[in-house]
């Protein structure tokens, strides 16, 4: 058990140990130190997911009523898994990209605490503790975004840091409320809240539902409060872009799954106008996620807007409240998680070889950079929900749920509005691709030069894509386990 | 009411004057005219609380041909509080004025608004 | 009697001979006596804290010979002593904290004044909190005014001269309201210690005698009080007394002199006027909206303000808006979280002065946000405990101000026709003061090519660093095991009344 408190405090410790200490000369052995604390982490996490098995952890409490408690279940080992995979191959992608970039030592503490704060996250218990971690990974997150320094960097650093704090104290408004009219602030699958408390308080309970899902919908970049993410998730440099895009908008899914099915419980939500504007709400994010992306010439800036667009996938999966649909739901935070974080590696890869930022400038970069592009086609592909990947099955699911929900005008406006988004990500995310192998016939073949980009990068990425590939080819493990969750939580 | 304001004519006077002095302390821009204030407000208390403490046809407290009844003497309190008021007045007083001759010998005005002007164009 | 029934009245007195005694000395004595003072009067504090936490009560100290209704009397329980130990602690660090600031500022020969101020002021705090007489009370507000207002302008210049003088006018006409309201009070009901005041008042309430009398007192000494303790909008002199005076002074006006004010209106509504009584005068619902007009109005002026200690002072304004908001709320888990937020204000906003200094200090001197930049770089120290401070202010778990927040929200949220406005507001004025300290922090923590400006290790400020972690500490140490600090603010309010 101890080791969910060791797996949380090492990465953090470390973090700040790199942080406060003085400048080191040698980049090597900061890499090397980097990488051994990565890795020390994961071991200690993954020990934590297989040894603690329903243990309860509770270091302190803040007051009497909240105490700051952890515990392992089947959502936190989904999460924490991804989280894992997902720092791994961006922290040993970062080894060469940042080797341009200034102020390394920086970067690699906030990206250890960051890494700590989201295994807190993974396995808070109860609502405080969640709350807690929210707020600290909103600024332990925040220098990654800043780190460039220059002015756009911070003023979307600043947008980051407003957003999520407004988001986080709507969140809050949970904790006041449940502590008041729940039997407890613990995480159960079936909710919290008294029998008594929900039928004499409907009206305020549903307000505090909206309004949680509201807060943590921003850091999911839920629309209306999506409007940062765009901003702050480009001006990172591309390691940190995929974490953030890949990982840090799922704490804000995760806080969305903790509070409608550990909190409110599904039966109390089910059918309420609640659920119904979280269903609208996504459905729009994702349209209008897709429609933006659509219209972006700059590369992560699309892919930031794609992220917008897929996180309300998972969203309105959840929101659906159907069998089928959180299955999928489930499903597309692990495939979205790698596909995304796999498109911005890419991303990074192509403008740490190439210099250059805009989608047409990549002409020809399939010839230069085969491996890189044919992982970036195959991402794509996954992303859009083509088979054999990943994507294909989560979104089959989504769509089946949302198809056998019941609910009356979504069960086909749902699909619909997928189909259509599904259409438009194949036009953002394709014509790269098309461009990179098909340069057309002016284009300079004389000029072309091999110019792969190193294997530490291309290694992380290619692991994404074969995630994100064998998902799709052998989903029926997957689905099993995540068919047990679903059982419980529904 | 307004016989009672009639019978208690000392005390609507204090009021009156508590209100000037107020007024004067927290409207008027010049220091003085602002002290002058302060001590028209902690005067018209004072009153207040004399006239409180008095009740006509007794005498003070003191002892002088034996003890009477209790009906022949005032209370003594509010005096006593009277006495200790005013040497608290007198104390914030002083340091008022004391304010006022350093602001004066610095910006040779007694307008408090000036000074303010002053100090903001100075950007000190 | 048990001996430690003598400790409350023995610290008062102490400090007042202090004070006299080191208007006789030189300045560095002067400190030396000072700082025996306040180690001595935290520790009989200590004991009175021990003393009425194993009694469960509060004990009634006759001073004088005459007993009950004629005589004065002090009166300790467990929330005055630890208010009394807490506020010493902050005064014992506020001043470690500024030391050297202020051998810079004050002329040599009048150090010894700027002890005598502070000994008087701790005097006058220390009877505030425990005396159990109206007009007592009222001496020593005055006492603890001219004690303030010397502090502002022991450093001289036109800005703290100036605003001594507005600190002293507004001053001035807050207690001539509370001397209004203490006199009409005894008017009514003939009596000036507060338990004998409080039956007549509850009976005069009962009967239904002088209602309008009564009203108008309560208001009185409200408004009288409230103006002292700088609640919106009577704060205009608030920030240039904070921003110029030298920074000990700033700290403890900020944290301890407004609290002081505010504890003896909390003393009056529970101990004078009767909980119930004041809460039927509709006066709560003032207070409730000037603070909460407070909290916003506050944070835009700090968001406004260009010079980083006038931002902090602002930010007070904000501060004591929470309090008279939790106030305004009437109930008494809202006077708890008032209470607790008068601790864990007190604790933050004195660690941000002090750590402001210290970033401003390694800038040139200069207090405007461009010269701050990367200067969390150059004082490292000062940066940790600005950002600290900082987090508190806005409201992040782990930091005592977390912990005011959810006792605010908590009593928001049993509070019916007051939780939708103070939620909100809370949330509002939540994101502006994350705005406005976030703002600095990045700005200390952007990083300068070679800058212009020495920077300081903690080798050259060991005390001022001791004092920083010591801040810090408290800090966290409010906000991560609070709760036994608020089972005594309970407990201590129930022996209040």
């Amino acid at each position: 058990m101890y080791y969910i408190a060791l797996s949380v405090l090492f990465p953090i410790l470390t973090g700040v140990y790199l942080l406060v200490r003085k400048e080191i000369k040698n980049r090597k052995s900061l890499l090397i130190q980097t990488g051994i604390f990565l890795v020390i982490t994961t071991v200690l996490g993954v020990l934590a997911l297989c040894l603690s098995g329903g243990g309860i952890l509770t270091p302190f409490n803040l007051t009497d009523r909240l105490p700051i408690l952890f515990k392992v279940d089947e959502i936190s080992i989904l999460f924490a898994v991804m989280t894992m995979v997902i720092f791994l191959c961006a922290g040993f992608f970062s080894f060469i990209y940042m080797e341009h970039e200034e102020k390394e030592k920086r970067y690699y503490g906030f990206y250890l605490i960051v890494f700590g704060i989201l295994l807190a996250l993974c396995f808070a218990g109860n609502l405080i503790t969640f709350y807690l971690f929210f707020e600290l990974l909103t600024l332990s997150s925040m220098p990654l975004v800043l780190h460039t320094g220059s002015r756009e960097a911070i003023m979307a650093g600043l947008k980051y840091l407003f957003y999520s704090l407004s988001g986080a104290y709507m969140a809050l408004f949970g904790v006041y409320f449940i502590e008041r009219y729940g039997n407890t602030l613990t995480f159960s699958t079936g909710g919290v809240i008294s029998s008594q408390a929900a039928a004499d308080n409907t009206g305020i309970l549903l307000w505090i539902a909206f309004l949680m899902l509201i807060g943590f919908g921003v850091k999911a970049g839920m629309f209306p409060m999506h409007a940062w993410l765009p901003a702050a998730h480009p001006v990172a440099p591309a390691p940190a872009s995929a974490v953030l895009s890949a990982v840090i908008v799922k704490a804000g899914v995760l806080g969305m799954v903790r509070a409608v099915y550990y909190i409110f419980g599904v039966s109390f939500l089910r059918g309420t106008w609640v659920q119904t504007a979280w269903m609208v709400l996504t459905l729009i994010t994702v349209f209008m996620g897709s429609m933006l992306a659509y219209r972006e010439p700059v590369l992560k800036k699309r892919l930031a807007y794609s992220t917008v667009s897929q996180v309300s996938y998972i969203l309105f999966g959840f929101s659906v409240m159907d069998a089928g649909s959180v299955t999928g739901g489930l499903l597309h935070v692990l495939c979205h998680g790698a596909i995304k974080a796999g498109l911005f590696l890419c991303a990074g890869a192509l403008i740490y070889k190439t210099g250059k930022t805009r989608v047409e400038e990549f002409r020809g970069a399939g010839k230069e950079m085969p491996v890189l592009m044919w992982c970036y086609t195959i991402l794509s592909l996954g992303l859009i929900g083509i088979p054999p990947t990943g994507g294909f099955i989560s979104k089959w699911y989504l769509a089946e749920g949302a198809l056998s929900s019941g609910l009356s005008g979504f069960s086909w406006i749902g699909p619909t509005v997928l189909l259509v988004s599904a259409l438009l990500t194949a036009g953002y995310l394709l014509p790269l691709a098309i461009n990179g192998f098909l340069p057309g016939a002016d284009y300079d073949y004389g000029s072309l030069k091999k110019k792969e980009p190193p294997l530490l990068m291309v290694i992380p990425i290619l692991v994404l894509t074969l995630l994100s590939v064998v998902m799709g080819l052998f989903p029926e493990p997957l689905i099993h386990y995540l068919s047990l969750i679903v059982e419980k939580i529904l | 009411m307004g016989a009672n304001l009639f019978a208690n004519y000392g005390e609507a006077v204090a009021m009156i004057l508590f209100g000037i002095g107020f007024g004067n302390l927290l409207l008027q821009s010049n220091l003085i005219k602002k002290i002058i204030g302060l001590n028209i407000m902690d005067t018209a208390i004072y009153l207040f609380l004399a006239e409180k403490g008095y009740i006509s046809g007794r005498v003070a407290p003191i002892i002088v041909d034996g003890v009477q009844s209790m009906e022949a003497y005032i209370n003594p309190i509010p005096s006593g509080l009277v006495l200790t008021g005013i040497v608290v007045s007198v104390s914030v007083s002083a340091l008022m004025l004391s304010i006022t001759v350093r602001l004066y010998r610095r910006y040779q005005t007694l307008d408090l608004d000036e000074i303010s002007t002053r100090l903001k164009r100075e950007g000190l | 009697m048990d001996f430690v029934q003598n400790f409350p009245a023995v610290s008062i007195l102490l400090c007042l001979f202090g004070g006299i005694i080191s208007s006789g000395l030189r300045g560095k004595t002067a400190r030396y006596v000072n700082r025996g003072l306040l180690l001595v009067v935290t520790f009989l504090s200590l004991c009175t804290l021990c003393y009425t936490l194993e009694s469960g009560e509060a004990f009634v100290y006759v001073m004088g010979k005459f007993p009950a209704p004629w005589g004065n009397e002090i009166r300790a329980g467990m929330l005055e002593a630890f208010m009394a130990f807490f506020f010493c602690i902050i005064m014992l660090l506020s001043l470690e904290g500024g030391k050297k600031k202020l051998v810079e500022e004050v002329e040599e020969e009048k150090v010894f004044l700027y002890y005598v101020l502070i000994d008087l002021l701790l005097a006058s705090l220390l009877a505030l909190v425990y005396t159990n007489d109206l007009f007592t009370a009222y001496v020593f507000v005055e006492i603890n005014t001219i004690a303030a207002c010397g502090l502002i302008m022991i450093r001289q210049n036109g800005r703290t001269i100036e605003a001594a003088a507005r600190y002293m006018i507004m001053s001035l006409l807050g207690s001539g309201l509370l001397l209004l309201g203490i006199c009409m009070l005894y008017d009514l009901t003939g009596h000036l210690l507060m338990s004998n005041i409080k039956d007549q008042a509850a009976m005069l309430y009962a009967s239904g005698q002088y209602r309008i009398p009564l009203l108008v007192t309560i208001a009185l000494m409200s408004v009288g009080l409230a103006i002292k303790s700088a609640l919106f909008p009577f704060h205009a002199w608030l920030p240039d007394a904070y921003g110029y005076s030298t920074v000990s002074s700033a700290a403890i006006l900020s944290s301890l002199v407004s609290k002081g004010y505010i504890f003896l209106l909390i003393k009056i509504i529970y101990r004078v006027i009767g909980f119930e009584v004041f809460y039927d005068s509709r006066i709560i619902d003032v207070l409730f909206a000037f603070g909460l007009m407070g909290m916003i109005f506050g944070s835009v002026s700090a968001i406004r303000e260009n010079d980083v200690r006038r931002m902090i002072a602002f930010s007070s304004v904000a501060q004591i808006g929470y309090i008279y908001m939790g106030i305004g709320m009437g109930t008494q888990a809202g006077m708890a979280a008032s209470v607790f937020h008068i601790l864990s204000h007190a604790a933050t906003k004195s660690l941000l002065f002090i750590a402001a200094i210290g970033l401003t200090d390694v800038s040139g001197g200069s207090r405007k946000f461009i010269d701050l930049t990367g200067g969390a770089y150059r004082n490292k120290w000062a940066g940790v405990a600005f950002t600290v401070g900082s987090l508190s202010m806005v409201g992040v778990p782990l930091f005592s101000g977390f912990i005011s927040k959810l006792l605010f929200a908590q009593a928001a949220v049993q509070n019916g026709t007051k939780m939708l406005p103070a939620l909100i507001v809370l949330g509002i004025s939540t994101v502006l003061n994350a705005i406005y300290f976030m703002k600095t922090v990045i700005r200390i923590y952007t990083p300068v090519e070679d800058s212009a400006y020495e920077s300081v290790t903690f080798k050259n400020m060991k005390l001022y660093g001791l004092t920083l972690i010591c801040f810090i500490v408290l800090n966290v140490f409010l906000g991560v095991s609070s709760q036994p600090i608020v089972d005594l603010i309970e407990r201590g309010l129930t022996v209040f009344s």
